[in-house]
C-alpha cells in the first residue's frame, strides 16, 4: 500500500479532561476516496478525537500525520491550511448573511475588495455539480436545516478541503434530506476526498461508509471494512456485549381516553403560535409517538399539557377533568409526569441527588407530615431509586449538578416514573437523547413496563426507529400542526419522513 | 496574553484557609498603611483593635452592636437562598425601628397598650413592618416579573426619608428642646431592662432564630420549596412549587428579621428613634450573609466580628482622635479584603496565551 494513500494517520492520541480520559491511546486513519464512519456511543470520544484533528484541542500525547507528513495542528486555522474541513453538529453560520458571504467569511485570500461575481460563479459551479438547490445569493435564515448543512459543505469545498469531518450530520435532518446528504458524501469520496462521518447510528454506517472505526470509552476498538462486518459485530464492539431487543406486543385501547387534547393553541417564547389547533386522544396503556423535526411545536405541546406554558385556546382533559391552564402542582397531583428534554433546565443543581429525586414527591404524605419532611424515608427511597435506575453517584447527598448527563437523565426518569403518587400519563420529550445504547434500552423497557400497567405515554422523539419500535400509533407534527396519525403496521420511514416535511398523509398514500 | 477567570468546582479546605489567611494579612498591612498615612502608630492602633476582641466587656459590646446586623443577615440568608436579591434590608431595618417606636408612642401618648404588652407588641409590629416592606418588591416580582434589585434598593431611601419626616415632624419629642429625636423609650420598652444587657436577651434570641431558620430550610416542605426556587425558577414551577406564595412567605420572614434588627437598634442600643439611626447596617448585612455562605449558623459569628469592627472604630476614634471618615476607611478596607478573599475562593485566575 502506497504511503500517500493515507490522508490522515493518527496514532496513540491521548486527551485528558478534568476527571475524564476522553481519548485513551486512540488511533485512526483516513484513506483517499473513502467515507470512514467513526462509530461509538455518546461520550465514547469520537468528537474529541476529531476536534484534535481539527485543532480545537491539543492532544496530551500522540502523533498526527497528514498526507504522510508529521504535523502539529495548533488551531483550526492550521487545520484549514492543511485542507481539513469540519461540519459541526450546530451550524456555525450567520443567518442574516447570504450563502456566499458565509462561505467567504474568514478566508484571507478573498482580499479586502470582494470579487462577488467571480465568487458567485465559482460557488454556483460547485452547487450545480452536486445537484443542490441553494443559490449563493439566498439568505441563510431562509434555508432549511438540510440546506444550511449544504452551505457548511460548500464552505469546505470552496476552501478546497481534501479531508472533511462531519459530526452527527443527520441529527437535524429528515430521512429524505439525509439521503441527499449521503449521495453528496459518496460523490465527494469518488472525487478523491476523505470523509469522516461521526455517528452513533448503525444504519448510516452500513449504508454509506467504506470503513468503520468503533470507539468505546475513549479507545478505538477496531477498524473494519464495512462490507466485511455486521450490525451485530459493531454493537458488540460499541457496547461490549450483545443486546437483547425487547418485544413490545401489548394489549391496549380501552375505549376511554385517559388524556384528551382538543384544539390546543400554544405560543412559543417569541409569542408566535407553536402549537396550532392540535387535537388527539391518548388511551390507557397506549404509547403514542410524536414524530417531527425538533422545533415543530412538540416541546411547547408537552409543556402546555404539563402546565408550564399557557394554553391560549383549546382544552386539556384528564379522565374528562379539565386541566387546562391549571397550576403545575395540580397537574402533577392528577398524575401527569413530564420527562423534559433538557434535564438540567428543570433541576436544582446545587441540591442533593436525593432532593432532586424527591423534587415532586416531597409534599406527599409519604414523605412529609404537615410541613415536616421525613428525611429518613427520603433518603431510603432515594437509595432504592439510585439502585434500580443505575444512577452512578458517590452518595445520595452528592450534588445533582455533579452528575454526568446520562446519570442526570436517569435521575429524572427515576423521579418521573416512580415518585408520582398517582401516575396516569407520562409525557416524554426526547427521553433517550444523548444516552448510550444500554441505557436507551433500559428506558424503553421502563416505558413499556409502565404502559403495561395501564399508564399512557406520549413520547416525543427524533429517532424514528425508537418511535416505530415502541409506539402503538405515531402522530407526525409539522409547524405546530398534526399532519397525520399512523397506526402500527402502517409505519415506514419514507412515509413518516415525507409527513415530517408537511406532506399530508392522504397525499402520501396516493 | 489574557487574564481568564475560571470558576472553581470544589475548593480544598487547606487552600480555602490559606486564602483567608493571606487576605487577613493583606488587610492588616493595608490598614497599617492607612494609619501610618494618618500619622498614628499602626502598632498601637492594631493592638487596640485586637483588645476589643479579647476583652470580655468590649466583646459583649461587639455582640450587642452585631445584633442588628445579625438579625438582618439571618433574614438575608433566607432571601438569598431563594435567589431573592434583597438589597433593601436597610429600609426594612428603618421600618422596624419606625414600627417599634410607633408602638411606644401609642403607649406614651394615648395609653392604648398596657405596659407589660408594650415590648411584645413592639417585636410583633417591627417584624411585620419590615416583612411587609420586603413583601412589596416580592409581590411585584411574582405578579409582574419586576426584578427585585432596584425596588428593594430604592425603598431604602423611601424608608430613611420617611423616618426623617416623622422625627422632624409629628414624632419629635415635645420636651426635647427641638432636637430631632423621639421621646426616650420607657424602661419596659427597652431590651436591656430584662437581664441588664440587651445582648443577654438578644443573643439567645438570635441563636433561636438561626436554629428555626436552619430547621425551616432543611427540614420542612416550605424550606424545600424555597431552596428549589432559589436554585432554578423553572425547576420550581416544574416541581409544582407555588412560586408566588413561596416568595411572599420567604420575603415576609426575611424582611421581618431585618425589622427586628431595627427594633434592637432603637430599643436595645439607642433607646429612642433618631434620624439615620442605621448607617447602612442593611448593606453590611449583605456582606455578612455572603461571608457566612448563607448558612444561618455562620451568620452569627460573622455579625459579632462586624459588630467588633464597629466597636473598634469607636475606640480608635475616641482614643486616637481620628476623624470618623478614617474609621470608615479602615472598616471598608477590611470589608474589601474579605470580599476579595471570598472571590478568590470561588474563582481561579489564569493567564492564557
Amino acid at each position: 500500500m502506497a504511503v500517500d494513500e493515507y490522508l490522515v494517520e493518527m496514532s496513540g492520541i491521548v486527551k485528558r479532561f478534568p476527571n475524564v480520559l476522553a481519548n485513551d491511546n486512540a488511533s485512526f486513519s483516513l484513506r483517499r476516496g473513502e467515507v470512514h464512519a467513526l462509530l461509538g456511543e455518546n461520550g465514547a470520544g469520537k468528537t474529541t478525537l476529531m476536534n484534535v484533528l481539527y485543532g480545537l484541542y491539543r492532544p496530551d500525547a500522540g502523533e498526527i500525520k497528514v498526507y504522510g507528513k508529521r504535523v502539529e495542528i495548533r488551531s483550526p486555522r492550521d487545520a484549514i491550511r492543511l485542507g481539513i474541513g469540519m461540519v459541526h453538529q450546530q451550524f456555525k453560520l450567520v443567518p442574516v448573511h447570504t450563502v456566499a458571504e458565509n462561505v467567504i467569511l474568514g478566508i484571507k485570500e478573498a482580499g479586502i475588495i470582494l470579487n462577488t461575481k467571480k465568487i458567485n460563479q465559482e460557488l454556483s459551479k460547485i452547487i450545480e455539480s452536486y445537484g443542490w438547490k441553494i443559490s449563493p445569493d439566498s439568505k441563510v435564515w431562509q434555508l432549511s436545516a438540510g440546506e444550511k448543512q449544504q452551505v457548511e459543505l460548500l464552505k469546505a469545498l470552496y476552501r478546497k478541503a481534501r479531508i472533511l469531518i462531519l459530526d452527527e450530520p443527520t441529527s437535524v435532518l429528515t430521512p429524505q434530506e439525509a439521503a441527499v446528504l449521503f449521495q453528496t458524501l459518496r460523490k465527494m469520496a469518488a472525487e478523491g476526498m476523505g470523509v469522516v462521518l461521526i455517528t452513533h447510528k448503525l444504519d448510516e454506517v452500513m449504508n454509506v461508509s467504506d470503513r468503520v472505526t468503533v470507539m468505546r470509552q475513549g479507545r478505538t476498538m477496531a477498524t473494519k471494512n464495512t462490507k466485511e462486518t455486521s450490525i451485530e459485530e459493531l454493537v458488540n464492539l460499541m457496547v461490549g456485549k450483545p443486546l437483547v431487543k425487547i418485544k413490545s406486543a401489548r394489549q391496549i385501547m380501552e375505549d376511554k381516553p385517559v388524556l384528551e387534547v382538543r384544539n390546543l393553541v400554544v405560543l412559543n417564547d417569541k409569542g408566535l403560535e407553536a402549537v396550532r389547533k392540535v387535537s388527539f386522544k391518548l388511551y390507557r396503556g397506549e404509547i403514542l409517538g410524536v414524530a417531527g423535526v425538533s422545533g415543530n411545536g412538540q416541546q411547547e405541546l408537552l409543556e402546555a399539557i404539563a402546565g408550564l406554558r399557557k394554553v391560549v385556546s383549546g382544552k386539556v382533559l384528564l379522565d374528562s377533568t379539565d386541566l387546562t391552564n391549571r397550576q403545575p402542582y395540580e397537574i402533577i397531583d392528577a398524575g401527569i409526569a413530564f420527562i423534559p428534554a433538557e434535564a438540567l433546565r428543570f433541576s436544582a443543581p446545587d441540591m442533593t441527588v436525593a432532593e432532586n429525586l424527591m423534587l415532586k414527591a416531597y409534599r406527599t404524605p409519604e414523605f412529609s407530615k404537615n410541613i415536616l419532611i421525613n428525611s429518613k424515608k427520603f433518603e431510603a427511597r432515594a437509595k432504592e431509586l439510585i439502585e434500580k435506575f443505575n444512577i452512578v453517584t458517590p452518595s445520595t447527598r452528592n450534588k445533582a449538578g455533579n452528575l454526568s448527563g446520562g446519570n442526570m437523565q436517569r435521575l429524572v426518569l427515576a423521579r418521573e416514573l416512580e415518585t408520582l403518587p398517582n401516575l396516569r400519563v407520562i409525557l416524554g420529550a426526547y427521553p433517550t437523547r444523548g444516552l448510550d445504547i444500554a441505557s436507551t434500552e433500559n428506558i424503553h423497557r421502563y416505558l413499556v413496563e409502565k404502559s403495561q400497567q395501564g399508564v399512557a405515554v406520549l413520547l416525543v422523539s427524533e429517532e424514528l426507529e425508537e418511535l416505530m419500535e415502541l409506539s402503538d400509533r405515531i402522530m407526525v407534527m409539522y409547524r405546530g400542526e398534526i399532519v397525520g396519525t399512523l397506526s402500527r403496521g402502517q409505519y415506514d420511514t419514507e412515509t413518516i419522513g415525507l409527513m415530517m416535511t408537511g406532506v399530508k398523509k392522504v397525499e402520501v398514500q396516493v | 496574553m489574557a487574564i481568564r477567570l475560571e470558576r472553581r468546582l470544589e475548593i480544598p479546605r487547606r487552600l480555602s484557609a490559606a486564602i483567608s489567611a493571606f487576605f487577613i494579612v493583606l488587610a492588616i498591612i493595608a490598614a497599617s498603611l492607612i494609619f501610618e498615612l494618618l500619622s498614628v502608630s499602626s502598632y498601637e492602633t492594631l493592638s487596640k483593635i485586637l483588645y476589643v476582641f479579647t476583652t470580655p466587656a468590649t466583646l459583649l459590646q461587639a455582640v450587642l452592636r452585631g445584633l442588628p446586623l445579625g438579625f438582618a443577615a439571618l433574614g438575608l440568608c433566607l432571601a438569598f437562598k431563594m435567589n431573592f436579591w434583597n438589597i433593601g434590608a436597610d429600609g426594612q431595618i428603618y421600618m422596624g425601628m419606625m414600627a417599634a417606636t410607633g408602638i411606644v408612642l401609642m403607649h406614651v401618648y394615648y395609653e392604648l397598650i398596657p405596659p407589660p404588652l408594650v415590648l411584645p407588641a413592639m417585636v410583633f409590629a417591627s417584624f411585620f413592618a419590615g416583612g411587609l416592606y420586603c413583601a412589596i418588591p416580592a409581590f411585584l416580582k411574582s405578579r409582574l416579573g419586576v426584578n427585585e434589585i432596584l425596588p428593594t434598593l430604592m425603598l431604602n431611601y423611601v424608608a430613611i426619608l420617611f423616618v426623617d419626616f416623622l422625627i422632624y415632624g409629628p414624632w419629635r419629642d415635645p420636651k426635647g428642646f427641638g432636637f430631632p429625636l423621639s421621646v426616650p423609650f420607657p424602661e419596659y420598652a427597652r431590651l436591656d431592662s430584662f437581664l441588664g444587657h440587651t445582648a443577654y436577651v438578644g443573643f439567645p434570641a438570635a441563636v433561636a432564630v438561626a436554629a428555626v431558620l436552619y430547621g425551616l430550610l432543611q427540614k420542612t416542605t416550605v424550606g424545600f420549596e424555597m431552596r428549589v426556587l432559589g436554585q432554578n425558577v423553572e425547576a420550581a414551577k416544574y416541581a409544582g412549587v407555588r412560586v408566588g406564595r413561596t416568595l411572599l412567605t420567604g420575603s415576609l420572614i426575611a424582611g421581618g428579621l431585618a425589622g427586628v434588627g431595627g427594633l434592637v437598634l432603637v430599643s436595645g442600643i439607642i433607646g429612642r428613634l433618631r434620624p439615620r439611626a442605621s448607617p447602612g447596617y442593611g448593606y453590611t448585612a449583605i456582606i455578612i450573609a455572603f461571608l457566612a455562605g448563607l448558612n444561618p449558623w455562620l451568620a452569627l459569628p460573622a455579625s459579632i466580628f462586624f459588630g467588633g469592627l464597629i466597636v473598634a472604630g469607636d475606640v480608635i476614634q475616641a482614643t486616637l482622635n481620628l476623624p470618623f471618615a478614617a474609621v470608615q476607611i479602615f472598616q471598608a478596607t477590611i470589608f474589601l479584603m474579605i470580599i476579595l478573599g471570598e472571590f478568590f475562593k470561588r474563582y481561579r485566575v489564569r493567564l492564557v496565551k
